[in-house]
């Protein structure tokens, strides 16, 4: 039986970087998959929904290309070219992980992991998963021992009981592999998940409608950023969003797929489920090791990645902490070098957030009512985007930048963009609130002009009411 | 003319009390009988009533200050009305710092001074208000420092009074804090912008603050916060007061018993089934007036000199609170039928929970019970009280494994243990006293006399 210091379950956006990380440290590595190489992430999360994100952004933007003295006649869409075009991204970037693992040295196995003890692995290969994976021992089953085990498999999507066994009926995963998009759609459940797809979808002309269960969609964010998001999806992308009850009594067929939201019947060629994910430990044999899942399924990991079983590690989606593939990539180098190394350090915990809806949003630190919930004294500064040369300039004036204070020690909190790449510009604020900037420094920082970025500065002199582009607020 | 408002003296302890929170403002209504502030006396927190009606002139004394009993506190009377210019009593507890004026300073002589006596002035006069303990309380006498050192000493968020001064008679000038600042490596402290405007806000000198990962952030400086001293309670100072008194005075011995509690334990439970309302507590304490008067020695106190035999049994029980701890007094307990001592332990411990026992209720004991029998614990020693011999402590109450009559059996056991003043009790006399009580909790037809 071959002997490893760090095996690695799971090659997603946790598992890999720690595989890797851990051989760069000297440790002998073998990293298990019973998929594809970049987990979720990379085959049906963050990637492939960008790549036909930015074709849908372009069709979008040659639709209102004529504000600009553009005309173009003609334009129209060929779903199967999208999606294979985000197909061969996404092989590019498999292929990529490929060589860097082995170039690591980190030993690849294909197939499903199980514990056998909590230094013994069983790997019973898989068939069907062939495609461009170096693979081996395919449909053997292999023994492997390891000192360290790192546990990255990650989450998949709910597919809640009630809904029809349909193919009218789908989940983020599934819906990424149709090959024609549908006239009309009904996302359920209006999470960050269901309203990418719902923008992607109404930017390429489907008629979609969201239904979420909760008062709003995108809870998580502070109101007056979901107001923003919410406006745009409403006005410009013609996107209906119903909340506040539960979409019931839903049937398919082969015509439609149908459900009753109040009184309202909903009719639509598809139903998008994105509900919320669940974790994977199905056929891991935690027992074996002597681990426990927790009430909601998860395994349980510390700060420093440790599980209640000193020689097993936990990272990402399967902890259930904050499910980002981001956030699972800091975890999982933490995890390989307190796996490898005896002094012990905690993951980062300034987490960006990055949703990539129409209009974007990113955030980072502290929300608003997350501030004011750990008794800060709460200070706000905002700077809208058509109040920026930037934005006019290129047409871009949806939304705002945010920043989150404490007013009596003027600490940068946190952050929110919601507006034109929102997404990029949130890491200049991530990087100052970990760096526990103050607004005074941020706004005495100079940014390049003209650029969108400036909102971040004119955003931190808003705080002070010592705004240069806008008029100072009465008091 | 203006009533002034007094700060009452409770109990007759008391030399000295601190405003919690005045609960009327300046030029608020007050009618008689109004709660006017809060007061924090050494045993608990009461309420003070206005014996007038009228209008809140003016408060004198603000929260947090410690001032003798009988001082006014604040005026009362009809608006408009002139306040006479007294001083405001000087804060207690003399402390150095906050007695002697800032040196190298001269008091600009606009300042109304007060006037000396207490007759009426045509216009009002704003009575002095007393010095507020500061953070910087504990500064040298002389601290002298330059104006320009004093600014880079703030700058830098350091604490100017740690820097020993080279200038004229010691005065700190900037060269020195320049010296101290490259001295304890001032340019190679690291630390975030925010983590620097938090400890300057609290007045934290960043050079004692320790790094986590070579660099100061703002949990850091909580650390620090939350490390740095904080004044007790006053319930608290008066407890750390007491106890170590005792404890350093009185040469403590301790005797340990385990008591059978077998029988009383059942047959309180019949008690309780028939509905009468007695504890353990109650059964423990009866015993204990009982053997007391068997033993006034026990019931007595000394100075090392002369001894004390106290004529009644006032009987202190030990209540915990979330603050503190309290010593409710029931006094002359053995005057008292069994049924009348319970109700009284009861109604007085409810009492103390509620903050509302006087202080008189609070004080006098002759001897005192310790009661951790619902914490679960094998055994433990109390300290005596100042003012009395012995305290006694009770366990909690086990099954455990004992021998009668050469067997092994399980029996429910309460471990007491005496804690005795060594200069008025010896070992013979603890031990028999302990026994005497022992003896009581296991005799049950005793009790079916006394309950019957």
């Amino acid at each position: 039986m071959e002997t490893f210091d760090i095996v690695v379950i799971g090659a997603g956006p946790g598992g890999y970087p720690a595989a890797i990380r851990a051989a760069q440290l000297g440790a002998k590595v073998a990293i298990i998959e019973k998929e594809k190489l970049g987990g979720t992430c990379l085959n049906w999360g963050c990637i492939p929904t960008k790549a036909l994100i930015a074709a849908a952004e372009t069709f979008e933007k040659i639709k209102h290309a004529e504000k600009y003295g553009i005309t173009v006649k003609g334009a129209s869409v060929d779903y199967a070219v999208m999606i294979g075009n985000k197909d061969k991204a996404v092989g590019t970037l498999r292929g990529g992980i490929n060589s860097l693992l082995t170039a690591n040295g980190v030993k690849q196995f294909t197939g499903t992991a199980s514990f056998v003890d909590r230094n013994t692995i069983e790997i019973v290969g898989q068939a069907s998963s062939l495609s461009d994976v170096h693979r081996q021992d395919a449909c053997a089953t292999t023994r492997i021992s390891a000192k360290k085990i790192i546990i990255a498999t990650g989450s998949t999507s709910v597919m809640p009981g009630f809904l029809p066994k349909h193919e009218r009926v789908v989940e983020s995963r599934a819906f990424l592999d149709i090959q024609k998009l549908p006239a009309s759609m009904i996302v359920m459940g209006g999470g960050f998940i269901g309203c990418e797809l719902a923008c992607m979808a109404a930017m390429l002309g489907v008629k979609v409608t969201i239904v979420e269960l909760l008062e709003d969609i995108l809870l998580l964010l502070d109101a007056d950023v979901r107001r923003e998001v919410r406006g745009h999806m409403e006005k410009n992308l013609g996107i209906r969003v119903l909340t506040g009850k539960a979409l019931e009594k839903i049937s398919a067929d082969a015509k439609s797929v149908r459900g009753n939201f109040g009184d309202e019947v909903l009719t639509a060629d598809l139903l998008l489920c994105a509900v919320g994910r669940k974790p994977v430990t199905d056929g891991l044999k935690l027992e074996n090791a002597g681990l426990t899942k927790s009430q909601r399924g998860y395994i349980e990991a510390d700060d420093y990645c440790r599980t209640k079983v000193a020689n097993i590690f936990a990272i990402g989606d399967v902890t259930g902490k904050i499910q980002l593939a981001h956030y699972a990539t800091a975890q999982g180098i933490a995890a390989a070098e307190n796996a490898v190394q005896t002094k012990l350090h905690k993951h980062d915990t300034i987490v960006p957030n990055v949703i990539f809806t129409s209009p974007e949003v990113g955030t980072a630190g502290l929300s608003e009512d997350d501030a004011k919930k750990q008794n800060h004294a709460v200070k706000t500064g905002k700077f809208r985007f058509n109040g920026l040369g930037k934005g006019i300039a290129t047409g871009e004036t949806t939304g705002f930048v945010k920043w989150i204070a404490d007013a009596t020690t003027d600490q940068l909190l946190g952050a929110a963009a919601v507006g034109p790449h929102a997404t990029e510009l949130i890491a200049e604020a991530a990087a100052v609130i970990r760096a526990e900037l103050t607004t005074r420094e941020l706004g005495r920082t100079i940014h390049a002009h003209p650029t969108f970025s400036e909102a971040w500065m004119e955003a931190a002199h808003a705080l002070h009411n010592e705004c240069i582009h806008a008029a100072p607020k009465r008091k | 003319m203006a009533t002034p408002i007094i700060m009452p003296k409770f109990g007759q302890m008391t030399e000295e009390s601190a405003i919690v929170e005045w609960l009327k403002k300046e030029g608020d209504k007050v009618n008689k009988g109004d709660i006017l502030f809060t007061v924090e006396t050494d045993k608990s927190v009461m309420e003070v009533e206005s014996f007038e009606a009228g209008t809140l002139l003016k408060i004198t004394v603000p929260p947090r200050v410690n001032v003798p009993v009988q001082s006014t506190v604040g005026f009362l009377g009809n608006p408009g009305e002139a306040i006479p210019a007294a001083t405001a009593p000087a804060p207690a507890a003399p402390k150095p710092a906050a007695a002697a004026p800032e040196v190298g300073r001269t008091v600009p002589s606009a300042l109304p001074t007060p006037a000396p006596t207490q007759t009426a002035v045509s216009a009002p006069v704003a009575a002095p208000v007393p010095q507020l303990p500061s953070p910087i309380s504990n500064l040298p006498s002389l601290f002298r420092i330059s104006p320009r050192a004093a600014a880079l000493a703030k700058h830098s968020v350091i604490d100017a009074t740690r820097i020993k001064g080279t200038g004229p008679e010691g005065r700190i000038v900037e060269k020195d804090v320049r010296n101290h600042l490259q001295q304890h490596g001032y340019d190679k402290l690291r630390i975030s912008p925010a983590a620097k405007e938090l400890a300057a806000k609290e007045k934290l000198d960043v050079l004692t603050i320790q790094p986590t990962d070579g660099r100061v952030t703002v949990p850091d400086v909580q650390r620090s916060l939350a490390e740095r001293p904080k004044p007790m309670s006053k319930m608290r100072q008066v407890i750390a007061q007491r106890l170590t008194q005792s404890f350093r005075d009185t040469p403590h011995f301790y005797v340990t018993v385990a008591v059978d509690m077998t029988e009383l334990i059942a047959y309180r439970s019949q008690l309780k089934a028939a509905g009468a309302p007695y504890t353990v507590t109650d059964f423990i304490a009866e015993a204990v007036v009982l053997t007391l008067q068997e033993f006034p020695d026990v019931n007595s106190s000394t100075d090392g000199k002369t001894t004390r035999w106290n004529s009644h049994v006032n009987l202190g029980i030990a209540v915990s609170l979330e603050q503190g701890l309290v010593v409710p007094v029931i006094r002359a307990a053995e005057q008292l039928p069994l049924l009348e001592l319970s109700q009284r332990t009861k109604s007085l411990a409810e009492k103390a929970r509620a903050g509302k026992a006087t202080p008189d209720e609070l004080s006098g004991g002759t001897f005192t019970i310790s009661n951790m029998g619902m914490m679960d614990v094998e055994s433990f020693g109390a300290i005596i009280n100042p003012g009395e011999s012995a305290i006694l402590a009770v366990a909690s109450t086990q099954p455990q494994p004992v021998v009668r009559d050469g067997k092994i059996v399980v029996r429910q056991m309460m471990k007491l243990t005496l804690s005795c003043d060594h200069r008025i009790v010896d070992g013979a006399l603890g031990a028999k006293f302990i026994n005497g009580i022992k003896q009581k909790l296991e005799d049950i037809e005793l009790w079916k006399r006394v309950t019957a």
